[in-house]
């Protein structure tokens, strides 16, 4: 009896690990967010972001952004909003431009009209995400 | 003691059936990496990746090249019928970066008929690749034969290059993907400094040609990592190449003043306004040397 028992809890162990490392299915997200880009931006690259169930801080890429350029970066949570994603933007010295949460309020894209040429950095972090999981897109425009 | 031995001996059997799983990537990763014929460099794979993100996308240069006003040009770009010539992996890869890039640029003005041969060509050079599963030819060739389809074109066109772009990395081809994205960098940056040539009154052009010097650094930090451990592949040779073109760009000067940015919020999109300011300082002289540099390699690539 004891013997079945200890099936029984290792294979629900085993099986719940899998299944919740399986949740977060990034590329789902990135899907719902390129065509959250509107007002003429054109589709540039996608981002995944996995906190791998909060084992990660925060996920972040880079680009670089050109003069007389406007960029604009959603998220998309699992939620199907954008809560519990927060999207930062670094200046190539790391000085932070601006955070989607503006007065406690998740903003769900932001737009950068470039004025200097650089490498921008984006990052990506969690605010009492359940999920910690979601995608964004970048797009551009002049 | 005797209580636990079924515990785990199962313990042990899952812990091997799950290892398994992770020890078949692993070995299907090494034998692709064997297959690259290029050692892996001393740098971890996520400061690769990081840099490899920092390289802009083609699409950015051409549309820039649109709206100032310039003409068309197909003489300046490589030849399409030149795919049978690519026969080996470095060359497949680069070519078709630079395809790729002017698959853009034909799309872009709306030269359908022209996009066509390229659409062609970047499928023939996908597939030589293994990498043809991630174009597909008949949606794309639909969408390039109507020019109501543009925004669905591009759209397609860069998620195509993207998911190329992530598999080559994800399977552990960081060094092809170099390849893919450095062919594309360097034909966007050929077709602006030859549309800046013909129209040195659009000074934009020549300021985006200016900007590359930043992305040139990185591409040159990214490939002295591979140059290093790299003598088949044509890695190496490149970046002996590419010093030329550093050389040619050492002239030009950015400056960078920063001042705080300024933010609004409007219908719930964050708006910012980049108060900071950056000036190239670059001359037409300056353009004429790039595009020489450019042409040399570009050349060699391309033939």
């Amino acid at each position: 009896m004891k013997f079945l028992k200890y099936i029984l809890i290792v294979t629900i162990l085993f099986f719940a690990k899998e299944e919740s490392e399986a949740q977060c299915i990034p590329s789902d997200h990135v899907k719902t967010c390129i065509p959250k880009l509107v007002g003429g931006f054109s589709f540039l690259k996608s981002y995944e972001i996995n906190g791998r169930d909060g084992r990660l801080e925060k996920v972040e890429y880079s680009y670089p952004f050109a003069k007389g350029t406007q960029y604009m970066v959603n998220i998309c949570s699992a939620d199907g909003g954008n809560q519990g994603l927060v999207v930062t933007l670094y200046d190539a010295s790391r000085k932070q431009l601006a955070t989607s949460v503006m007065n406690g309020q998740q903003l769900s894209a932001i737009v950068f009209n470039c004025q200097s040429t650089g490498i921008y950095y984006i990052t990506y972090t969690f605010d009492n995400s359940t999920s910690y999981c979601g995608g964004s897109a970048l797009g551009f425009k002049r | 003691m005797k209580n636990y031995l079924p515990f785990l001996l199962i313990t042990a059997v899952l812990w091997l059936v799950s290892c398994n799983s992770d020890k078949k990537d692993e070995a299907d990763a090494f034998i692709t990496e064997l297959e690259g014929a290029t050692e892996a460099p001393a740098i971890s794979e996520e400061t690769i990746n990081d840099i490899l993100m920092q390289i802009p996308s083609p699409l950015e240069i051409s549309m820039l090249m649109r709206e100032s006003g310039a003409e068309y040009d197909r003489t300046i770009l490589s030849d399409p019928d030149n795919v049978s010539k690519f026969n080996t992996t470095f060359k497949r890869a680069i070519n078709l970066g630079i395809y790729g890039t002017d698959l853009m640029y034909t799309n872009i003005f709306s030269q359908n008929q022209e996009g066509l041969s390229y659409i062609k060509a970047v499928k023939e050079l996908a597939d030589d690749l293994n990498i043809g599963q991630f174009f597909d030819l008949r949606l794309v060739g639909r969408l390039a034969t109507n020019n109501n389809n543009l925004d669905s074109l591009m759209l397609i066109t860069t998620q195509n290059f993207n998911s190329i772009n992530r598999y080559l990395q994800e399977t552990k081809r960081a060094n092809l993907s170099i390849l893919f994205l450095v062919g594309g960098w360097m034909e966007a940056v050929h077709i602006n400094c030859q549309m800046s040539i013909g129209n040195p009154e659009i000074t934009a052009l020549a300021e985006r040609i200016g900007e590359q010097k930043m992305i040139l650094e990185n591409i040159m930090l990214l490939m002295s990592f591979y140059a290093e451990n790299d003598s088949k592949s044509g890695i190496s040779e490149l970046y002996e190449d590419m010093k030329q073109l550093k050389v040619a760009y050492a002239n030009i000067q950015i400056t960078y003043t920063y001042a705080e940015p300024t933010t609004e919020i409007i219908d719930g999109i964050l708006m910012i306004k980049d108060n900071s300011k950056s000036t190239v300082h670059i001359t037409p002289e300056n353009v004429i040397e790039i595009d020489s540099a450019i042409n040399i390699i570009r050349n060699k690539l391309t033939s």
